[in-house]
């Protein structure tokens, strides 16, 4: 190795410059490893990361020691039936800031009080260090013009790829995987369950946490290669998912008796109300400020429906995923 | 492998948008070490950037090593190390040693081969010690080193190293410039080195093209480029230039124009030839001289026709 061969310069140039006889490596290799290098080095050296998972962990281990202690207090409910409501209420507060919504029929998370086990504000930082984190993910290469080089060894699409697959580690790590292990928690610690009954909700947590992480990628990932710059990327990324959930929701509810379709530029709700179209929900409440419930039904056929809330989701995907390809291909390297 | 010539264009052109980049270009580049030489705009960046695949041409084709750029220019971008231009600050709190293996990765390295070829790269461009180090707390001409890592690590068969020595102090020009020409005479790389500075090309290849406003103005081993035309007297005459001319080349003297010279090969008395022919031609010398050609003259001469033309 050359780490021994000591300071000579003439022995470390004979000894190590070692032609290269081995097979290369495939694409899929050079893909995941832009992914993984760019999330262990955003692992060694941001604390924040490790604070809310940290932070995450705490809040399900709260969570568990509430409901395991007051278990014997809510007689009549089914061990399924709690680990349901618990777990779907738990994720849907990922998105959960201003837009406050239960189901008019019963499904999961409403029999035992929507969020009530969710902790406010995970879901604040939870969104801020996505938007931190990410915004980075092109933004450095164009600031730091390290996209050249990553143009020199690889295609474009790849690149984009793997910039991608940085943030799904990253979502995965920070929003999937905490609530499948909750899920895994509750089902032991509440024990006396069929798995097979439970399964839809396991599939519910992923289906849903994966949306959002596609749908948090594809916006961030657009604004940081349409600005290029992480500060800007944040900033904008943040107004768009956080402000528009503070604002729009007002304006929609003054629009006639149905939510009106300003509702659906914002993002947050889109993901929440997904979480109750994945349920299978079809009538659902929104709260306003002033506490007033306003009825919105998918499938009614008059103001929003529920394949909009679908296709707008969609839509906004699509485009930021055609934002970074065409920023990446056009600007940054025309 | 072995090649005579490691890159062949064709009719290469490349636009952005309405301006030119490279236009028509149609070259030959011989194995062993290649000066890019051009002043800016000239549009080497424009043809190495091509030859990576980072831009498409807009007309023509290529091949690298025998490689078409259209259909296998991942092949091609394992075997170019290719040193950018830019300024790159890397990623500042990422270590030298982290980010040339991970360049070494994209590459097609495994884990462990990167690693120790991260090593191997860093050590040989003299940053060894540093190699643990922040890439953000490195100097520029630490990070053109580092630049020089990166392309090596992956063991390429051609190194393209656009103006490396940018920005650097002249004791740090010399060290790159040193390790450039050292990959091709040590290592047995093929080298390529675009540059506006004729002083480095010379120091550091034999070959070189010339660029100009997108099209190749000339090509030839420097020496040759140098000394082709050393033995030429330069004349500049008012009126009867023509005819000036044609009683030289009756005496069977060799001349030329160029660069709005008339040159004329040396020969005995030469320089009584000259006058006594201008004076029967009528042509008045306004300008005569000896002049030893570098490629310094040839390269501000062909840019001199150039704009003569347009
Ligand atoms: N991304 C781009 N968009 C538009 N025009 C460009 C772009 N890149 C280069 N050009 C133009 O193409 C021409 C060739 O530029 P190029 O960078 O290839 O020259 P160069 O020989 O590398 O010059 P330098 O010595 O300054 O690096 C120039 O006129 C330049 O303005
Ligand atoms: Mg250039």
């Amino acid at each position: 190795m050359s780490d021994e061969t000591g300071q000579n310069d003439a022995y470390v140039r004979k000894f190590t410059f070692r032609p290269f006889t081995g097979l290369r490596r495939g694409r899929v290799y050079r893909i995941w490893s832009i992914s993984w290098q760019w999330w262990t080095h955003e692992w060694d050296r941001s604390r924040a990361i490790k604070i809310l998972i940290g932070f995450q962990l705490f809040t399900l281990l709260i969570t568990n020691i509430i409901l395991l202690s007051f278990r014997g207090l809510i007689p009549g409910i089914a061990t399924e039936q709690l680990l349901e409501d618990t777990l779907i209420s738990l994720v849907r507060g990922i998105v959960s800031f201003r837009t406050e919504i239960h189901a008019d029929t019963n499904g999961s998370g409403d029999e035992f009080g929507n969020g009530g086990f969710t902790i406010g504000g995970s879901s604040f930082f939870i969104l801020i260090l996505c938007v931190l984190v990410g915004s980075g993910l092109i933004a450095d290469d164009i600031t730091n013009k390290t996209n050249e080089i990553y143009y020199a060894k690889l295609e474009k699409y790849e690149y984009i790829a793997g910039k991608f697959g940085a943030y799904f580690i990253f979502g995965n790590v920070i929003i999937t995987l905490p609530y499948v292990l909750e899920f895994f928690l509750l089902f032991i610690g509440l024990g006396n369950m069929d798995f097979v009954t439970v399964f839809p909700v396991l599939i519910h947590v992923i289906l849903f946490t994966e949306i959002v992480n596609l749908t948090f990628s594809a916006i961030i990932l657009a604004l940081s290669s349409l600005t290029g710059r992480r500060l800007y990327a944040g900033l904008t990324a943040f107004m768009l998912l956080f402000l528009a959930n503070m604002i729009v929701p007002t304006l929609a509810f003054n629009t006639g008796q149905e939510i009106g379709l300003p509702l659906l530029t914002d993002v947050l709700t889109l993901l929440l109300i997904c979480s109750y179209i994945i349920d299978g929900d079809t009538i659902i409440s929104l709260t306003d400020f002033e506490g007033i419930e306003h009825t919105l039904n998918l499938t009614n056929g008059v103001g929003i429906e529920g394949w909009m809330i679908l296709g707008s989701l969609g839509l906004v995907i699509m485009f930021g995923v055609l934002i970074v390809v065409f920023q990446v291909n056009r600007r940054h390297s025309s | 492998m072995s090649f005579d010539i490691t890159i062949t264009t064709d009719q290469l052109s490349k636009y952005y948008g309405s301006i030119r980049g490279v236009e028509n270009i149609s070259i030959k580049v011989p194995a062993g070490g290649v000066g890019f030489l051009g002043p800016n705009g000239a549009g080497k960046t424009t043809l190495i950037r091509t030859l990576l695949g980072i831009i498409r041409p807009t007309k023509g084709t290529a091949h690298v090593l025998g490689y078409d750029i259209k259909s296998d220019i991942n092949q091609i971008r394992d075997r170019i190390g290719y040193i950018p231009e830019f300024n790159t600050a890397f990623i500042p709190d990422m270590t030298a040693m982290k980010f040339i293996a991970f360049c070494g990765r994209m590459n097609g390295l495994s884990g462990a081969e990167s690693k120790q070829r991260a090593s191997d790269s860093l050590y040989y461009v003299g940053l060894g010690e540093e190699r643990y180090r922040k890439l953000g707390t490195f100097s520029l001409g630490m990070k053109q080193k580092v630049k020089l890592a990166s392309a090596l690590v992956h063991d390429p068969e051609i190194i393209i190293a656009d103006e490396p020595t940018n920005g650097l102090d002249p004791n740090g020009r010399i060290q790159m410039l040193d390790l450039i020409r050292n990959l091709q005479t040590d290592q047995n790389k093929h080298v390529i080195l675009s540059s506006h500075l004729l002083r480095d090309v010379e120091q550091t290849t034999d070959y070189a093209i010339v660029f100009s406003e997108g099209e190749i103005l000339a090509q030839g081993r420097i020496k040759d480029l140098t000394s082709g035309r050393s033995t030429s007297i330069s004349v500049k005459v008012k009126n009867n230039e023509e005819q000036f001319i044609n009683s030289l080349k009756n005496d069977g003297l060799e001349v030329w124009v160029e660069g709005g010279y008339i040159e004329v090969t040396k020969s005995v008395n030469i320089e009584k030839v000259i006058f006594r022919t201008a004076y029967e031609a009528g042509a008045e010398i306004r300008y005569f001289g000896s002049r030893s050609r570098t490629l310094e003259d040839v390269f501000v001469d062909l840019f001199k026709d150039k704009e003569g033309i347009q």
